[in-house]
């Protein structure tokens, strides 16, 4: 099938998808109180980005989303890099980290409310949490894909510690942790929506879950728009990037 | 007088030999303790000589090898190449050209070839120009701008030779370079290798387990026994150069690819 049909068959999807959307609640054949019609979620959704309140939660889900980010991806990273390259150190803690990356993280939350609170520090501590393990696994992973041989062709023409790790380490693995940033910022997000929702005093995710209770639909529908929004275009924005750095990958 | 005498038999090997191995042993810690892995290597390389070593599996070739690049400490004796020991690498006075798969894939052909200048911090001209030099040298211009993904088994391995000569160093180590290419592209490469090496004129020490490669390539044959590994025969190759491909149905070319096996065969 050529790319222009392919295109042109998703453009048709989605179309009736938005349409069905919209014609569906319209016609009673679905219930508006529960899903309202698109062009009424459109414009609760201009409501909402004008209004205060909103606006100051999306700057708090924002700004746990990337402190939790900032801490989650670096730490992971490091205790990845160094389970996969010390020996002692991944002998003793890498079948613990994968035993705890098994266990579904949610039930630790209420465990992370009675210690950090119900605040800013509990979802980024909670999302910190949820997220390091994937960080940890990938950036392993990614150590072990750099093959001996590479390291050792570099070392036979006299690279330095130093240029190995920026010529051989860091290009070799780029694909990987580009994929790992994808990944872990999944993790991430769903990690704060799930301690907002859960218990909080403001956030997206608490204004979403208040809503829903409320039973005010348009709104909790126009929520979930925004954050829709904001977790694909980070995640194109990366895969973009993957794009770019991986023109060598067969 | 004495004295005298050993001076001049110094001046006189390191003049004459681009790779000369003295009574080198090693030793490695295995899983039952101490495993001997080379024993009493001696070897003489004069410059401008295509050595071929050939034993098998397990017989420390390799390891030789990679002691020559210094990439790997012997447990006694003395590697000196171009006169002078190798403790550590030294891309100025050996390159080393790997078996299959050793290009690095994120790099197009021509920066894989100006990588080791790149380690050296050549500038990016004067480096572009010597690695497309060499790329053309290999019979590979134009196609610096490939990635290895999009070059054949053969062509590959025309890249990893100009990386290793991108430096011009006098001797050339290679490790099965062509064991991975099909018979046809195997012949071929042998023969480019040959072109090359005569426009070069440089020191070749060459591991195959094809005896058949051997003998078309070599000046002399190494032959060592299995673990632990020590030299069995050195065969002379007396066959005139340039080699064709018809001299293999000689019955020169027989006997010494005979010779070769027969030593290798009684091997368990």
């Amino acid at each position: 099938m050529s790319t222009a049909a392919v295109i042109l068959i998703r453009i048709a999807l989605l179309a009736a998808f938005l349409g069905a959307w919209e014609f569906l609640p319209r016609t009673g054949i679905v219930n508006p109180m529960l899903l309202p019609p698109l062009s009424l979620v459109i414009e609760t959704l201009g409501d909402i980005l004008g209004r205060g309140d909103f606006r100051e939660a999306m700057l708090v889900t924002t700004a746990e989303v990337l402190v939790a980010f900032i801490i989650a991806v670096p730490l992971g990273g490091a205790i990845g890099v160094l389970a996969a390259e010390h020996a002692y150190f991944g002998a003793i803690f890498r079948p613990m980290l994968f035993y705890v990356f098994s266990i579904p993280k949610s039930i630790f939350l209420p465990m992370f409310i009675l210690a950090f609170g119900i605040g800013f520090e509990q979802k980024v501590a909670y999302a910190t949490f949820s997220t390091i393990f994937i960080v940890i696994m990938s950036a392993s992973a990614a150590v072990e894909s750099v093959k001996a041989d590479y390291v050792l062709v570099a070392q036979s023409y006299g690279a330095t510690r130093a240029q190995i790790l920026r010529r051989i380490y860091i290009p070799s693995m780029m694909p990987i942790l580009l994929e790992t940033l994808r990944i872990s910022m999944i993790f991430n997000f769903t990690g704060v929506m799930i301690a907002e929702m859960y218990a909080s005093r403001t956030g997206v995710g608490h204004m979403i879950a208040n809503w829903g209770e409320n039973f005010m639909l348009p709104q909790l529908f126009a929520g979930v728009v925004v954050l829709a929004v904001a977790a694909m275009s980070f995640n194109e924005l990366v895969r973009y990037m993957e794009a770019r750095c991986s023109t060598w990958r067969s | 007088m004495q004295h005298m005498a050993q001076l001049s038999l110094g001046q006189e090997q390191s003049q004459g030999a681009a790779v000369e191995v003295r009574g080198l042993g090693h030793i490695y810690a295995g899983r039952d303790g101490a495993v001997p892995a080379l024993t009493d290597i001696d070897l003489n390389v004069p410059a401008g000589r295509f050595v071929v070593i050939v034993g098998p599996s397990g017989c420390g070739k390799t390891s030789l090898l990679m002691m020559l690049a210094g990439l790997r400490t012997q447990t006694s004796g003395t590697i000196l190449v171009d006169g002078r020991s190798i403790a550590t690498p030294d891309p100025s006075r050996v390159g080393v050209v790997f078996q299959e798969a050793s290009l690095y894939p994120w790099l197009t052909a021509v920066e894989n070839v100006e990588f080791p200048l790149v380690l050296k911090n050549a500038p990016r001209d004067e480096r572009r120009a010597r690695a497309e030099a060499m790329l053309n040298l290999v019979g590979l211009s134009g196609f610096g701008g490939r990635y290895p993904h999009e070059l054949s088994g053969g062509m590959k391995q025309r890249v990893s030779i100009a990386r290793g000569l991108v430096q011009d160093p006098p001797v050339l180590l290679m490790d099965e370079p062509f064991a991975a290419l099909d018979e046809q592209t195997r012949m071929t490469m042998g023969h480019e290798l040959l072109r090359i090496w005569s426009q070069t004129s440089k020191t070749v020490v060459f591991i195959t387990h094809s005896l058949t490669e051997a003998v078309y390539l070599a000046d002399e044959v190494i032959v060592m026994s299995a673990r632990p590994g020590r030299i069995l025969d050195r065969v002379p190759i007396d066959l005139p150069r340039p080699r064709t491909y018809q001299m293999m149905a000689t019955d020169v070319f027989g006997a010494l690819r005979e010779r070769i096996w027969h030593q290798i065969r009684d091997v368990p």
